[in-house]
């Protein structure tokens, strides 16, 4: 008698964690049914301007057939990401120099370091009056405005990882008898690889956010302009899309960092046997 | 011994403290003097530069020229309509009601989807999905929803320092250490006490972190959204610099605001010290 | 013979930190001398003093007073005669197992392919052949210590410091780790500084032990061990020097 009542009392546990785990499995089930409920419900209320899942569906197919200023929605989401990898390729390249070289050297920290944090607290969006009265609406603002964007962080975060290199890394050069520009090369800027990798991975998200901001005050291409656009002819089913797609293409950089930080620094990924 | 010969050249304990503290203090002198060349140098190059004629003037003014305008524009309402404190004040609403409701809703957000594993999966994918839009994506459909003015803006506002605000939290109280939690279940705590009383403390620094930068999105959204779609604030002053043709105007707004960056984050500083001080 | 020719000399080494407005001694008027080819080991309790004086013999710290002879001449700084082995694992987490070892040729700007047939040499000498590729944090800890032996021995050094470099390792990786760094010993004699403050780790490796004081560190005794090799730890011999040591220990509180 007194085994099967043991019995009953574990699998009653054992159902109680069947329940949990399967309620835990659907619960993100419903709150995305909710989520589009939501924007049903928004979409088909009266007198909504609010566009409705299906009108998505059918502004994307009349993109396919109507390019917007001669060009498709990838032509577009192409022309902003241009815009975004050559900003970003030469920020990697300065910024991490300039960061390497005032993380490494006290003195041109104390005499550059100051003027680079002022510039630092501006946000980007802020220079782009300037920039346009400077070199007009083209192409070089646009990508000035992100490098500049793109640059703060790669500096930040490079000065900082060779700042605070393991002393412990360094004593092992000087056991060695390592020069200067050894224990620069050899070991600061290896073992500042993750901070700088981190620098690469924020300064690629402000550089997509910077590039949209930028189209959306003025230019004639990328998907910034595609939401101005929208949004000046009442045409809220491209804002939308846009959004949609800036959304989409910002969580493939974001991977796309992720998988060079794995290339490059294999290091970090290999787990311990 | 060799102590002898050498204790006429030893000094005492007190010599030495004041001939470390003495060394430190010129290399701290050092660098600050080096900062100071720096700064000064910048904006005498940059005077010199003008004034030669190295940069036109049309489009460069001359910082000299910036400070006049600094000092003019607290009682001159032109060219963009309002005066300096006028646009300040107009910006400084919008961020900090942007950013404290950030605050108010986000972190507690985030420290419950840490903690609760049914609220986590729950607000999971809706969060994921929303998160890689950029904030200023938002406005056109956020105008849509809330007409151009204030509340647009702050909601804008909001969402840009609300999405920090929740990461940090949640990747904060997710690594609380296990080994408190455990023994506070062995004190008998409930779930809910040890998430009040260990994991919120523990997610402290990653949350301020969070706060940091979820100021720093605030401030940044806030002129971009303000050169897009309002009549006063900072960045519109901007705006209006460049309409103008004001160089001068334009160059003040960005220094403004750069300033009131910088003592935000000083600001944030003190209160992080002052509320983390016992992790130092 | 060589074997009680003086390799290197400590005269009244001092050194003293700094802190805030207190003065703290880390060492007093430490002098001591080493022979050459032997394995002396300094044993001392708690954490003072010990590690600090093998960073002055390295040249990663400077005495305060006294000064430090190799061969009979002054050395300051470091000097590429000594070796190191740390007790944090010191691995460069970026370079392969064959990266590390040749590191002290790559910095006297050796050849790749001089480089790693030394290199490969200590690598074989550890039995770690095989692994030369890997990545540190693909090892295990007594694995990594031996890739830092391995490593100083590249370099050719005269003298090998090893700063317990057993201490983050689990009991039955320390007993083959210390039969290890005796056979390496023996397959290419150097002389070897080792710090513990194990007492059964020095008496099972040492040819002398040198015994320091609690904080500040002073040179209490030097004892000299004659056990032949490889050591009982139950012979009687070793347990009464394991007590005799053992009582004249300061306690570390």
């Amino acid at each position: 008698m007194r085994k099967t009542k043991i019995e009953v009392v574990q699998s009653e546990y054992e159902r109680k964690e069947q329940l949990r785990r399967r309620i835990y499995a659907v619960l993100p089930i419903i709150s995305v049914a909710l989520l589009l409920l939501l924007w049903f419900l928004a979409s088909s209320a009266k007198d909504s301007n609010f566009p409705s899942p299906k009108d998505i569906v059918d502004r994307f197919i009349l993109f396919l057939h109507k390019p917007i200023k001669d060009m498709s929605l990838l032509g577009h989401i192409w022309a902003s990401l241009k815009r975004v990898f050559i900003a970003l390729g030469v920020a990697w390249f300065l910024g991490i120099s300039f960061g390497v070289f005032i993380g490494w050297n006290k003195k041109a920290n104390a005499l550059l370091g100051p003027m680079f944090t002022a510039f630092r607290s501006v946000p980007p969006l802020a220079w782009v009056p300037l920039m346009t009265m400077w070199f007009g609406t083209g192409e070089f603002p646009k990508v000035l405005i992100v490098f500049i964007g793109a640059l703060m962080p790669v500096v930040v975060n490079t000065q900082a990882g060779i700042a605070n290199v393991q002393k412990l890394y360094l004593d092992v050069g000087t056991i060695f008898n390592a020069k200067s520009r050894q224990m620069l090369f050899e070991i600061a800027i290896p073992s500042s690889l993750d901070a700088i990798f981190a620098g690469i991975r924020t300064s690629t998200s402000a550089g997509w956010m910077v590039v949209l901001a930028a189209e959306m005050l003025g230019g004639k291409s990328g998907v910034g302009f595609l939401i101005t656009r929208g949004m000046d002819s009442g045409d809220y089913s491209l804002c939308l899309l846009s959004m949609i797609c800036i959304g989409l293409v910002g969580a493939l950089l974001a991977v796309i960092t992720q998988v060079l930080e794995r290339i490059i620094c294999p290091w970090t990924a290999k787990k311990s046997s | 011994m060799s102590k002898k010969v050498d204790s006429a050249e030893k000094l005492t304990d007190e010599e030495r403290i004041l001939l470390v503290q003495s060394q430190k203090r010129h290399s701290d002198y050092q660098l600050t003097a080096l900062s100071v060349i720096g700064v000064l140098g910048f904006l005498i190059l940059w005077q010199i530069a003008v004034m030669l004629g190295w940069l036109p003037s049309r489009y460069v003014p001359m910082p000299s020229r910036v400070i006049q305008l600094f000092f003019a524009k607290w009682t001159d309402p032109n060219p963009d309509g309002a005066t300096l404190g006028v646009n300040i004040i107009g910006s400084l609403q919008v961020a900090l009601t942007g950013f404290g409701l950030a605050i108010v809703i986000g972190v507690p957000l985030g420290l419950l989807m840490g903690w609760f594993h049914a609220f986590d999966k729950f607000m999971r994918p809706i969060f994921e999905i929303l998160r890689p839009i950029p904030p200023v994506s938002w406005i056109p459909i956020t105008i849509l929803w809330m007409g151009v003015g204030l509340k647009a803006k702050a909601f804008i506002v909001f969402f840009s320092a609300f999405v920090p605000c929740v990461i940090n939290a949640y990747t904060g109280i997710k690594q609380t250490s296990p080994v408190l939690i455990n023994f506070s279940k062995t004190c008998g705590a409930s779930n809910f006490t040890i998430f009040y009383k260990i994991g919120i403390p523990s997610a402290m620094t990653m949350t301020f972190a969070g706060v940091r930068v979820a100021l720093g999105n605030a401030w940044a959204t806030l002129v971009a959204a303000e050169m897009l779609a309002a009549s006063n604030g900072l960045g519109y002053m901007i705006q209006q610099g460049r309409q103008f043709a004001r160089p001068d105007i334009i160059i003040l707004g960005i220094v403004v605001i750069g300033a009131i960056g910088v003592l935000f984050t000083s600001l944030l500083a003190k209160i992080e010290d002052k509320v983390l001080g016992w992790k130092k | 013979m060589d074997s009680k020719k003086i390799k290197l000399k400590l005269k009244n080494i001092s050194l003293s930190y700094i802190v805030k407005d207190k003065v703290f001694d880390a060492a007093v008027g430490v002098s001591m001398e080493v022979r050459d080819s032997e394995f002396l080991v300094i044993l001392g309790p708690g954490r003072c003093g010990k590690s600090v004086l093998l960073n002055m013999i390295a040249g990663l710290e400077k005495p305060v007073e006294g000064h430090i002879r190799l061969d009979n001449e002054e050395i300051r700084g470091s000097d590429e005669r000594i070796g190191m082995v740390f007790q944090k694992l010191a691995l460069m987490p970026w370079k392969t197992v064959m990266e590390n070892v040749e590191f002290g040729l790559k910095m006297k700007g050796l050849k790749k392919r001089d480089r790693r047939e030394i290199a490969q040499k200590y690598i074989d000498l550890v039995g770690l052949q095989g692994f030369e590729k890997s990545y540190p944090n693909q090892l295990s800890g007594g694995m990594k210590q031996r890739v830092g032996i391995a490593r100083a021995y590249t370099n050719n050094p005269e003298i090998l410091l090893m700063d317990e470099p057993f201490g983050q390792l689990d009991a039955q990786t320390r007993y083959a780790m210390q039969d290890e760094v005796l056979r390496v010993w023996e397959a290419e004699k150097r002389t070897i500084i080792f710090v513990t403050n194990n007492i059964e780790e020095a008496l099972y490796l040492a040819d002398r032990i040198v015994l320091l004081t609690n904080c500040p560190a002073r040179v209490k005794e030097i004892y000299d061990i004659n056990l032949p090799r490889p050591r009982n730890t139950i012979d009687q011999e070793f347990l009464r020097l394991r007590k005799l040591i053992s009582e004249n220990t300061d306690l570390a509180l």
